[in-house]
Protein backbone atom coordinates (compact mmCIF):
# COMPACT_ATOMS: atom_id res chain seq x y z
CA UNK A 1 0.00 0.00 0.00
CA UNK A 2 1.35 3.46 -0.88
CA UNK A 3 1.23 6.14 1.74
CA UNK A 4 0.80 10.24 0.73
CA UNK A 5 4.47 10.28 1.15
CA UNK A 6 5.21 7.91 -1.23
CA UNK A 7 3.26 9.31 -3.82
CA UNK A 8 4.35 12.98 -3.24
CA UNK A 9 7.19 12.67 -4.92
CA UNK A 10 5.70 10.95 -8.03
CA UNK A 11 3.00 14.08 -8.15
CA UNK A 12 5.47 16.41 -8.04
CA UNK A 13 8.02 14.67 -10.80
CA UNK A 14 4.94 14.07 -12.71
CA UNK A 15 4.04 18.09 -12.62
CA UNK A 16 7.44 18.60 -13.51
CA UNK A 17 7.44 16.42 -16.64
CA UNK A 18 3.78 17.38 -17.75
CA UNK A 19 4.89 21.36 -17.88
CA UNK A 20 8.46 20.11 -19.75
CA UNK A 21 6.40 18.28 -22.21
CA UNK A 22 4.03 21.22 -22.67
CA UNK A 23 6.99 23.21 -23.53
CA UNK A 24 8.86 20.85 -25.37
CA UNK A 25 5.94 20.56 -27.54
CA UNK A 26 4.27 24.11 -27.61
CA UNK A 27 6.43 24.84 -31.11
CA UNK A 28 5.05 22.08 -33.09
CA UNK A 29 1.52 23.57 -31.80
CA UNK A 30 2.07 26.85 -32.28
CA UNK A 31 3.33 26.79 -36.15
CA UNK A 32 0.67 24.12 -36.86
CA UNK A 33 -2.00 25.96 -35.64
CA UNK A 34 -0.24 29.40 -37.10
CA UNK A 35 0.01 27.48 -40.59
CA UNK A 36 -3.87 27.16 -40.83
CA UNK A 37 -5.55 30.04 -39.07
CA UNK A 38 -4.66 33.80 -39.02
CA UNK A 39 -4.63 35.26 -35.54
CA UNK A 40 -4.69 38.60 -34.81
CA UNK A 41 -4.81 40.32 -31.70
CA UNK A 42 -4.18 37.34 -29.28
CA UNK A 43 -7.45 35.74 -31.43
CA UNK A 44 -8.06 32.91 -33.38
CA UNK A 45 -9.99 33.49 -36.24
CA UNK A 46 -11.64 30.43 -36.96
CA UNK A 47 -13.08 30.93 -40.26
CA UNK A 48 -9.82 32.08 -42.20
CA UNK A 49 -8.93 28.20 -41.91
CA UNK A 50 -7.26 26.80 -44.73
CA UNK A 51 -4.72 25.15 -45.97
CA UNK A 52 -3.65 27.52 -49.39
CA UNK A 53 -0.38 27.88 -47.19
CA UNK A 54 0.85 24.31 -47.62
CA UNK A 55 -0.42 25.20 -51.57
CA UNK A 56 1.80 27.72 -51.98
CA UNK A 57 4.93 26.46 -50.85
CA UNK A 58 4.77 24.04 -53.95
CA UNK A 59 5.49 27.03 -56.20
CA UNK A 60 8.43 28.70 -54.39
CA UNK A 61 11.40 27.69 -55.90
CA UNK A 62 13.95 28.73 -53.53
CA UNK A 63 12.00 26.87 -51.07
CA UNK A 64 11.97 23.50 -53.20
CA UNK A 65 15.90 24.67 -54.17
CA UNK A 66 16.36 23.99 -50.25
CA UNK A 67 14.26 20.64 -50.20
CA UNK A 68 16.23 19.12 -52.94
CA UNK A 69 19.65 20.60 -51.61
CA UNK A 70 18.67 18.50 -47.92
CA UNK A 71 17.23 15.21 -49.47
CA UNK A 72 20.68 15.51 -51.62
CA UNK A 73 23.00 15.97 -48.38
CA UNK A 74 21.01 13.82 -46.07
CA UNK A 75 21.40 10.51 -49.23
CA UNK A 76 24.38 11.05 -49.79
CA UNK A 77 26.27 12.26 -46.67
CA UNK A 78 24.35 8.97 -44.48
CA UNK A 79 25.41 6.96 -47.17
CA UNK A 80 29.04 7.64 -46.43
CA UNK A 81 28.89 7.84 -42.82
CA UNK A 82 27.35 4.55 -42.85
CA UNK A 83 29.80 2.77 -44.72
CA UNK A 84 32.64 3.99 -42.67
CA UNK A 85 31.27 3.12 -39.69
CA UNK A 86 30.65 -0.49 -40.73
CA UNK A 87 34.55 -0.61 -41.53
CA UNK A 88 36.04 1.59 -38.39
CA UNK A 89 33.31 -0.55 -35.96
CA UNK A 90 34.29 -3.97 -37.80
CA UNK A 91 38.25 -3.35 -37.47
CA UNK A 92 38.15 -2.07 -33.85
CA UNK A 93 35.86 -4.73 -32.76
CA UNK A 94 37.24 -7.83 -34.81
CA UNK A 95 40.49 -6.84 -35.78
CA UNK A 96 42.04 -5.90 -32.92
CA UNK A 97 42.64 -2.35 -33.48
CA UNK A 98 46.15 -0.38 -32.73
CA UNK A 99 45.36 3.02 -30.96
CA UNK A 100 41.68 1.93 -30.25
CA UNK A 101 40.37 4.67 -27.40
CA UNK A 102 42.34 7.08 -29.93
CA UNK A 103 40.44 6.41 -32.89
CA UNK A 104 37.05 6.06 -30.84
CA UNK A 105 38.01 9.46 -29.95
CA UNK A 106 38.39 11.39 -32.64
CA UNK A 107 35.42 9.91 -34.70
CA UNK A 108 33.14 10.84 -31.59
CA UNK A 109 34.62 14.42 -31.60
CA UNK A 110 32.86 16.07 -34.05
CA UNK A 111 29.43 14.97 -32.18
CA UNK A 112 31.11 16.16 -28.63
CA UNK A 113 32.36 19.43 -30.03
CA UNK A 114 30.18 22.57 -30.03
CA UNK A 115 29.28 22.21 -34.05
CA UNK A 116 30.88 25.96 -33.80
CA UNK A 117 34.30 23.90 -34.44
CA UNK A 118 33.53 21.61 -36.11
CA UNK A 119 32.18 23.87 -38.46
CA UNK A 120 35.15 25.99 -38.49
CA UNK A 121 37.77 23.19 -38.57
CA UNK A 122 35.90 22.39 -41.90
CA UNK A 123 35.52 25.88 -43.07
CA UNK A 124 39.02 26.48 -42.61
CA UNK A 125 40.58 23.17 -44.06
CA UNK A 126 38.13 24.07 -47.13
CA UNK A 127 39.76 27.11 -47.74
CA UNK A 128 43.69 25.67 -47.37
CA UNK A 129 42.56 23.22 -49.54
CA UNK A 130 41.31 25.79 -52.20
CA UNK A 131 38.31 23.47 -51.84
CA UNK A 132 34.62 25.71 -52.89
CA UNK A 133 32.27 25.73 -50.72
CA UNK A 134 28.89 23.96 -51.88
CA UNK A 135 27.02 20.73 -51.58
CA UNK A 136 30.31 18.91 -51.44
CA UNK A 137 31.69 20.54 -48.21
CA UNK A 138 27.83 20.28 -46.52
CA UNK A 139 28.15 16.65 -47.36
CA UNK A 140 31.74 16.21 -45.85
CA UNK A 141 30.35 18.10 -42.86
CA UNK A 142 26.98 15.91 -42.45
CA UNK A 143 28.90 12.89 -42.60
CA UNK A 144 31.64 13.65 -40.29
CA UNK A 145 28.61 14.93 -37.52
CA UNK A 146 26.52 11.84 -38.26
CA UNK A 147 29.39 8.95 -38.34
CA UNK A 148 29.61 9.01 -34.29
CA UNK A 149 25.59 7.73 -34.27
CA UNK A 150 26.26 5.20 -36.87
CA UNK A 151 29.68 3.80 -35.53
CA UNK A 152 27.89 3.52 -31.72
CA UNK A 153 24.54 2.16 -33.28
CA UNK A 154 26.99 -0.45 -35.34
CA UNK A 155 29.59 -1.26 -32.58
CA UNK A 156 26.72 -1.50 -30.27
CA UNK A 157 25.54 -4.82 -32.05
CA UNK A 158 28.60 -6.01 -32.79
CA UNK A 159 29.76 -6.12 -29.33
CA UNK A 160 26.71 -7.87 -29.06
CA UNK A 161 27.59 -10.96 -31.07
CA UNK A 162 29.24 -13.65 -29.90
CA UNK A 163 32.45 -14.25 -31.43
CA UNK A 164 32.23 -18.25 -31.79
CA UNK A 165 29.35 -17.11 -34.63
CA UNK A 166 32.55 -16.28 -36.88
CA UNK A 167 34.43 -19.14 -35.11
CA UNK A 168 32.28 -21.62 -36.44
CA UNK A 169 31.83 -19.92 -39.92
CA UNK A 170 36.03 -19.80 -40.50
CA UNK A 171 35.90 -23.41 -39.10
CA UNK A 172 33.30 -24.23 -41.51
CA UNK A 173 36.02 -23.27 -44.23
CA UNK A 174 34.64 -19.73 -45.06
CA UNK A 175 36.78 -17.00 -45.75
CA UNK A 176 36.91 -13.64 -43.92
CA UNK A 177 34.82 -11.78 -46.72
CA UNK A 178 32.51 -15.19 -46.95
CA UNK A 179 32.10 -14.61 -43.17
CA UNK A 180 31.22 -10.92 -43.34
CA UNK A 181 29.08 -11.46 -46.07
CA UNK A 182 26.91 -14.77 -44.89
CA UNK A 183 27.41 -14.07 -40.82
CA UNK A 184 28.06 -10.60 -39.83
CA UNK A 185 26.41 -8.30 -42.39
CA UNK A 186 22.91 -10.15 -41.92
CA UNK A 187 23.35 -9.78 -38.38
CA UNK A 188 24.47 -6.03 -38.46
CA UNK A 189 21.69 -5.13 -41.13
CA UNK A 190 19.32 -3.66 -38.74
CA UNK A 191 21.49 -1.96 -36.81
CA UNK A 192 23.00 -0.38 -39.82
CA UNK A 193 19.59 0.82 -40.73
CA UNK A 194 18.93 2.31 -37.52
CA UNK A 195 21.59 4.06 -36.99
CA UNK A 196 20.85 5.57 -40.99
CA UNK A 197 17.70 6.54 -40.17
CA UNK A 198 18.51 8.53 -37.19
CA UNK A 199 21.39 9.87 -39.24
CA UNK A 200 19.27 11.29 -41.57
CA UNK A 201 16.91 12.80 -38.97
CA UNK A 202 20.30 14.48 -37.39
CA UNK A 203 21.36 15.26 -41.18
CA UNK A 204 17.74 17.07 -41.89
CA UNK A 205 17.87 19.56 -39.38
CA UNK A 206 21.68 19.99 -38.82
CA UNK A 207 21.99 23.86 -38.99
CA UNK A 208 25.65 25.32 -37.34
CA UNK A 209 28.27 22.93 -39.43
CA UNK A 210 26.35 23.63 -42.37
CA UNK A 211 25.96 27.46 -41.76
CA UNK A 212 30.41 27.56 -41.90
CA UNK A 213 30.25 25.23 -45.09
CA UNK A 214 27.55 26.16 -47.11
CA UNK A 215 28.72 28.72 -49.28
CA UNK A 216 25.63 30.44 -51.35
CA UNK A 217 23.86 26.98 -51.40
CA UNK A 218 21.03 26.29 -49.11
CA UNK A 219 19.41 23.62 -47.13
CA UNK A 220 16.16 23.73 -45.74
CA UNK A 221 17.11 24.91 -41.80
CA UNK A 222 18.88 27.44 -43.26
CA UNK A 223 16.61 28.77 -45.80
CA UNK A 224 13.85 29.19 -42.71
CA UNK A 225 16.80 30.87 -40.83
CA UNK A 226 16.98 33.18 -43.48
CA UNK A 227 13.32 33.66 -44.23
CA UNK A 228 12.86 34.31 -40.16
CA UNK A 229 14.85 37.15 -40.41
CA UNK A 230 12.65 38.92 -42.18
CA UNK A 231 9.55 37.81 -40.70
CA UNK A 232 7.12 35.33 -40.14
CA UNK A 233 5.00 34.03 -42.56
CA UNK A 234 2.10 31.62 -42.85
CA UNK A 235 3.82 29.93 -45.38
CA UNK A 236 6.92 29.38 -43.53
CA UNK A 237 4.65 27.89 -40.69
CA UNK A 238 3.12 25.57 -42.90
CA UNK A 239 6.99 24.67 -44.34
CA UNK A 240 8.10 24.30 -40.50
CA UNK A 241 4.66 22.12 -39.82
CA UNK A 242 6.09 19.99 -42.69
CA UNK A 243 9.53 20.13 -41.48
CA UNK A 244 8.75 19.00 -38.00
CA UNK A 245 6.26 15.97 -39.24
CA UNK A 246 8.73 14.30 -41.57
CA UNK A 247 11.39 14.52 -38.43
CA UNK A 248 8.95 13.08 -35.96
CA UNK A 249 7.94 10.23 -38.62
CA UNK A 250 11.57 9.42 -38.75
CA UNK A 251 11.89 9.90 -34.89
CA UNK A 252 9.34 7.36 -34.60
CA UNK A 253 11.21 4.73 -37.06
CA UNK A 254 13.96 5.15 -35.33
CA UNK A 255 11.87 4.17 -32.10
CA UNK A 256 9.82 1.47 -33.05
CA UNK A 257 13.12 -0.35 -35.01
CA UNK A 258 15.03 -0.17 -31.46
CA UNK A 259 11.86 -0.91 -28.98
CA UNK A 260 11.91 -4.68 -29.40
CA UNK A 261 15.50 -5.33 -28.11
CA UNK A 262 15.21 -2.77 -25.37
CA UNK A 263 12.15 -4.92 -24.29
CA UNK A 264 14.21 -8.13 -24.92
CA UNK A 265 16.47 -6.94 -22.84
CA UNK A 266 14.32 -6.56 -19.78
CA UNK A 267 12.74 -9.31 -19.57
CA UNK B 1 56.37 -7.79 -44.18
CA UNK B 2 56.36 -8.68 -40.40
CA UNK B 3 53.28 -9.35 -38.44
CA UNK B 4 53.21 -5.44 -36.92
CA UNK B 5 53.64 -4.09 -39.64
CA UNK B 6 50.95 -5.32 -41.69
CA UNK B 7 48.52 -4.23 -38.43
CA UNK B 8 49.77 -1.11 -38.84
CA UNK B 9 49.38 -1.04 -42.65
CA UNK B 10 45.86 -2.08 -42.24
CA UNK B 11 45.51 0.98 -39.04
CA UNK B 12 46.78 3.71 -41.98
CA UNK B 13 44.05 2.94 -44.27
CA UNK B 14 41.17 2.31 -42.16
CA UNK B 15 42.33 5.80 -39.76
CA UNK B 16 42.81 7.74 -43.06
CA UNK B 17 39.53 9.20 -43.23
CA UNK B 18 38.94 9.83 -39.83
CA UNK B 19 41.96 11.61 -39.63
CA UNK B 20 41.76 13.11 -42.76
CA UNK B 21 38.32 14.51 -42.48
CA UNK B 22 38.45 15.29 -38.58
CA UNK B 23 42.31 15.16 -37.49
CA UNK B 24 43.37 17.21 -40.48
CA UNK B 25 40.57 20.44 -40.30
CA UNK B 26 41.05 20.60 -36.41
CA UNK B 27 44.89 20.90 -36.51
CA UNK B 28 44.42 23.21 -39.69
CA UNK B 29 42.76 25.66 -37.49
CA UNK B 30 44.84 25.73 -35.04
CA UNK B 31 47.58 26.30 -37.15
CA UNK B 32 45.50 29.21 -38.37
CA UNK B 33 45.20 30.64 -35.10
CA UNK B 34 49.23 31.08 -34.59
CA UNK B 35 48.88 33.18 -38.24
CA UNK B 36 47.73 37.06 -38.24
CA UNK B 37 45.59 39.09 -40.82
CA UNK B 38 46.09 42.54 -41.99
CA UNK B 39 43.78 44.08 -44.24
CA UNK B 40 42.03 40.82 -45.05
CA UNK B 41 45.07 38.53 -46.08
CA UNK B 42 46.80 36.10 -43.67
CA UNK B 43 50.17 36.77 -42.94
CA UNK B 44 51.98 33.21 -42.34
CA UNK B 45 54.62 33.99 -39.23
CA UNK B 46 53.98 32.12 -36.44
CA UNK B 47 52.96 34.60 -33.72
CA UNK B 48 51.10 34.40 -30.57
CA UNK B 49 49.49 37.72 -30.96
CA UNK B 50 46.24 36.53 -31.05
CA UNK B 51 46.55 34.88 -27.93
CA UNK B 52 47.62 37.97 -26.21
CA UNK B 53 45.14 40.25 -27.65
CA UNK B 54 42.08 37.55 -26.46
CA UNK B 55 43.63 37.72 -23.19
CA UNK B 56 44.58 41.19 -23.15
CA UNK B 57 41.32 42.60 -23.60
CA UNK B 58 38.37 42.18 -21.53
CA UNK B 59 35.69 42.59 -24.18
CA UNK B 60 36.67 39.16 -25.77
CA UNK B 61 37.88 36.98 -22.31
CA UNK B 62 35.37 39.24 -20.33
CA UNK B 63 32.59 37.75 -22.64
CA UNK B 64 34.18 34.17 -22.77
CA UNK B 65 34.28 34.19 -18.82
CA UNK B 66 30.75 35.34 -18.88
CA UNK B 67 29.45 32.60 -21.54
CA UNK B 68 31.22 29.90 -19.36
CA UNK B 69 29.45 31.25 -16.44
CA UNK B 70 26.30 30.96 -18.67
CA UNK B 71 26.66 28.22 -19.78
CA UNK B 72 27.19 26.74 -16.04
CA UNK B 73 24.09 28.07 -15.73
CA UNK B 74 22.26 26.28 -18.05
CA UNK B 75 23.80 22.87 -17.41
CA UNK B 76 22.44 23.60 -13.38
CA UNK B 77 19.38 24.17 -14.72
CA UNK B 78 18.70 22.08 -16.93
CA UNK B 79 20.01 18.87 -14.90
CA UNK B 80 17.52 20.39 -12.11
CA UNK B 81 14.69 19.95 -14.20
CA UNK B 82 15.77 17.27 -16.28
CA UNK B 83 16.64 14.70 -13.09
CA UNK B 84 12.92 15.11 -12.27
CA UNK B 85 11.53 14.32 -15.14
CA UNK B 86 13.76 11.17 -16.09
CA UNK B 87 13.38 10.01 -12.65
CA UNK B 88 9.04 10.14 -12.75
CA UNK B 89 9.82 7.92 -16.37
CA UNK B 90 11.97 5.39 -15.12
CA UNK B 91 9.04 5.14 -12.42
CA UNK B 92 6.47 4.05 -14.80
CA UNK B 93 5.70 0.46 -15.71
CA UNK B 94 6.06 -0.93 -19.01
CA UNK B 95 5.00 0.54 -21.93
CA UNK B 96 4.52 3.67 -20.75
CA UNK B 97 7.78 4.39 -19.74
CA UNK B 98 8.86 3.94 -23.43
CA UNK B 99 6.11 6.06 -24.56
CA UNK B 100 7.43 9.19 -22.48
CA UNK B 101 10.45 8.51 -23.16
CA UNK B 102 9.83 8.72 -26.71
CA UNK B 103 7.92 11.95 -26.47
CA UNK B 104 10.46 13.42 -23.79
CA UNK B 105 13.67 12.36 -26.62
CA UNK B 106 11.38 13.58 -29.66
CA UNK B 107 12.28 17.44 -29.63
CA UNK B 108 15.84 16.10 -30.50
CA UNK B 109 15.00 15.82 -33.98
CA UNK B 110 12.33 18.99 -34.53
CA UNK B 111 14.01 21.81 -36.48
CA UNK B 112 16.43 23.44 -34.14
CA UNK B 113 15.83 27.04 -36.29
CA UNK B 114 12.14 26.66 -35.58
CA UNK B 115 12.60 26.01 -31.31
CA UNK B 116 14.10 28.90 -31.59
CA UNK B 117 11.60 31.01 -33.31
CA UNK B 118 8.66 29.84 -31.35
CA UNK B 119 10.32 29.95 -28.16
CA UNK B 120 11.39 33.59 -29.28
CA UNK B 121 7.39 34.62 -30.00
CA UNK B 122 6.21 32.73 -26.93
CA UNK B 123 9.02 35.02 -24.26
CA UNK B 124 8.18 38.44 -26.63
CA UNK B 125 6.30 41.00 -25.80
CA UNK B 126 2.71 39.24 -26.59
CA UNK B 127 3.83 36.05 -26.17
CA UNK B 128 2.41 33.31 -23.99
CA UNK B 129 4.76 33.96 -20.92
CA UNK B 130 3.51 37.84 -20.66
CA UNK B 131 -0.13 36.89 -21.37
CA UNK B 132 0.20 34.15 -18.78
CA UNK B 133 1.45 36.76 -16.03
CA UNK B 134 -1.19 39.27 -17.05
CA UNK B 135 -3.80 36.24 -17.29
CA UNK B 136 -2.71 35.24 -13.74
CA UNK B 137 -2.68 38.91 -12.38
CA UNK B 138 0.81 38.38 -11.40
CA UNK B 139 1.59 41.46 -13.75
CA UNK B 140 -0.19 44.85 -14.84
CA UNK B 141 1.24 45.39 -18.44
CA UNK B 142 3.62 43.22 -20.23
CA UNK B 143 6.84 43.21 -19.78
CA UNK B 144 9.86 43.24 -22.29
CA UNK B 145 11.90 41.59 -19.70
CA UNK B 146 11.51 38.02 -21.34
CA UNK B 147 13.28 38.75 -24.77
CA UNK B 148 16.49 40.22 -25.87
CA UNK B 149 18.86 39.59 -22.88
CA UNK B 150 20.45 37.24 -21.21
CA UNK B 151 17.76 35.76 -19.01
CA UNK B 152 16.00 34.62 -22.69
CA UNK B 153 19.73 33.04 -24.20
CA UNK B 154 19.29 31.15 -20.61
CA UNK B 155 15.54 29.68 -20.77
CA UNK B 156 15.83 29.11 -24.48
CA UNK B 157 19.01 27.20 -23.94
CA UNK B 158 17.49 24.93 -20.76
CA UNK B 159 14.61 24.72 -23.22
CA UNK B 160 16.52 23.30 -26.16
CA UNK B 161 18.94 20.98 -24.20
CA UNK B 162 16.67 19.14 -21.79
CA UNK B 163 16.14 16.27 -24.17
CA UNK B 164 20.29 15.95 -24.19
CA UNK B 165 20.07 15.57 -20.37
CA UNK B 166 16.65 13.44 -19.91
CA UNK B 167 18.10 10.28 -22.10
CA UNK B 168 21.75 9.60 -20.06
CA UNK B 169 19.61 9.71 -16.80
CA UNK B 170 17.31 7.91 -17.58
CA UNK B 171 19.51 5.50 -19.46
CA UNK B 172 21.54 5.47 -16.01
CA UNK B 173 18.52 5.19 -13.71
CA UNK B 174 17.85 2.09 -15.79
CA UNK B 175 20.66 0.31 -15.46
CA UNK B 176 20.12 0.33 -12.04
CA UNK B 177 19.59 -3.46 -10.98
CA UNK B 178 16.00 -4.06 -9.29
CA UNK B 179 17.53 -6.40 -6.29
CA UNK B 180 19.31 -3.14 -5.24
CA UNK B 181 16.32 -1.52 -4.51
CA UNK B 182 14.58 -4.45 -2.91
CA UNK B 183 17.39 -5.01 -0.65
CA UNK B 184 17.83 -1.51 0.62
CA UNK B 185 14.09 -1.47 1.31
CA UNK B 186 14.43 -4.72 3.19
CA UNK B 187 16.68 -4.11 5.40
CA UNK B 188 14.75 -1.12 6.16
CA UNK B 189 15.84 2.22 4.29
CA UNK B 190 12.74 4.25 3.79
CA UNK B 191 11.86 5.89 0.03
CA UNK B 192 14.26 8.64 0.73
CA UNK B 193 17.35 7.06 2.01
CA UNK B 194 17.22 4.83 -0.66
CA UNK B 195 16.88 7.42 -3.03
CA UNK B 196 19.97 9.74 -1.46
CA UNK B 197 22.35 6.06 -0.66
CA UNK B 198 21.69 3.71 -3.69
CA UNK B 199 19.45 5.51 -6.48
CA UNK B 200 21.54 9.41 -6.81
CA UNK B 201 25.18 7.41 -6.88
CA UNK B 202 24.48 5.27 -9.19
CA UNK B 203 22.97 7.39 -11.73
CA UNK B 204 26.00 9.89 -11.80
CA UNK B 205 27.39 8.98 -14.25
CA UNK B 206 24.75 9.76 -16.54
CA UNK B 207 23.99 12.86 -15.12
CA UNK B 208 27.69 13.76 -15.74
CA UNK B 209 27.05 12.98 -19.13
CA UNK B 210 23.83 14.49 -19.50
CA UNK B 211 25.34 17.87 -17.82
CA UNK B 212 28.40 17.70 -20.25
CA UNK B 213 26.50 17.67 -23.20
CA UNK B 214 24.15 20.31 -21.78
CA UNK B 215 27.57 22.31 -21.09
CA UNK B 216 29.38 21.82 -24.41
CA UNK B 217 26.64 22.78 -26.61
CA UNK B 218 25.56 25.90 -24.95
CA UNK B 219 29.43 26.86 -24.58
CA UNK B 220 29.53 27.05 -29.04
CA UNK B 221 26.10 28.03 -29.18
CA UNK B 222 25.91 31.19 -32.03
CA UNK B 223 22.43 31.43 -32.98
CA UNK B 224 20.39 30.89 -29.86
CA UNK B 225 22.12 34.69 -28.62
CA UNK B 226 21.45 35.61 -31.88
CA UNK B 227 17.78 34.80 -32.37
CA UNK B 228 16.47 35.61 -28.74
CA UNK B 229 19.87 37.78 -26.92
CA UNK B 230 19.47 40.75 -28.96
CA UNK B 231 22.42 43.26 -28.78
CA UNK B 232 23.14 42.40 -25.00
CA UNK B 233 22.96 38.78 -25.51
CA UNK B 234 26.30 38.43 -26.66
CA UNK B 235 28.67 35.10 -26.28
CA UNK B 236 31.89 34.00 -27.38
CA UNK B 237 30.20 31.80 -30.23
CA UNK B 238 28.78 35.08 -31.57
CA UNK B 239 32.33 36.36 -31.30
CA UNK B 240 33.95 33.89 -33.25
CA UNK B 241 31.32 33.91 -36.01
CA UNK B 242 31.49 37.48 -36.23
CA UNK B 243 35.18 36.94 -36.92
CA UNK B 244 35.03 34.67 -40.14
CA UNK B 245 32.20 37.34 -41.44
CA UNK B 246 31.76 40.61 -40.88
CA UNK B 247 35.17 41.12 -39.45
CA UNK B 248 36.95 39.20 -41.74
CA UNK B 249 39.66 38.15 -39.24
CA UNK B 250 39.72 34.36 -39.77
CA UNK B 251 43.07 33.88 -37.48
CA UNK B 252 41.93 35.69 -34.76
CA UNK B 253 38.45 33.71 -35.19
CA UNK B 254 40.30 30.61 -34.87
CA UNK B 255 42.47 31.48 -31.48
CA UNK B 256 39.29 32.02 -29.86
CA UNK B 257 37.51 28.90 -31.38
CA UNK B 258 40.95 27.25 -30.12
CA UNK B 259 40.23 27.96 -26.49
CA UNK B 260 36.65 27.16 -26.80
CA UNK B 261 38.02 23.64 -28.27
CA UNK B 262 40.29 23.15 -25.38
CA UNK B 263 37.70 24.15 -22.45
CA UNK B 264 34.79 21.36 -24.37
CA UNK B 265 37.77 19.26 -24.53
CA UNK B 266 38.45 20.05 -21.09
CA UNK B 267 35.08 19.07 -20.06
CA UNK B 268 34.26 16.34 -22.30
CA UNK B 269 37.52 14.84 -20.56
CA UNK B 270 36.76 15.07 -16.81
CA UNK B 271 33.65 14.05 -17.62
CA UNK B 272 34.83 10.69 -18.95
CA UNK B 273 36.92 10.93 -16.05
CA UNK B 274 34.45 10.87 -13.57
CA UNK B 275 32.23 8.24 -15.55
CA UNK B 276 35.00 5.95 -16.00
CA UNK B 277 35.44 6.37 -12.05
CA UNK B 278 32.15 5.39 -11.15
CA UNK B 279 32.14 2.46 -12.68
CA UNK B 280 34.81 0.64 -10.56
Amino acid sequence: MRTLGDRLPLWITGTVTGLVFILLYSPVFISLLFSIVEIRQGKILWETLSFKHYVTLWSNPSVMAALSNTAIVALISVAVATVLALVLALYTEWEGALGRRALELVIYLPFLLPPIVTGLALLVASAELGLNRGLVTIVLGHAVFVLAVAYRLVLTRLQALPHSLVEASFDLGAGRLQTLRYVLLPHLASAVMTGAVLALTLSFDETLISTFVAGDQMTLPLRLWAMMRVGFTPEINALVTLVLLVSIILAIIVAWRMQPKGQAEEG
Amino acid sequence: MTEMGKRWLVFLGVAFVPALLIVAPITSFLVLSLYRAEKNLIIREITFGNYANFFGNWTYFGTFLGTVLLCLEVMGAAVLIGYPVAWFIWQQKGSRRYLLLLLAVMPLFMSYIVKLYTLRSMLGLNGLVNQALLGLGILERPSQAFLFNQRAVLITMVVIYLPFVILPIFLALERIPRSLLQASLDLGAGGWDTFRRIVLPLSLPGTVAGALFAFVLALGDFVTPQMVGGTTGFTIGRVIYSQFGLAYDWPFGAAMATILFVTALFGILLAGYSISRQRV
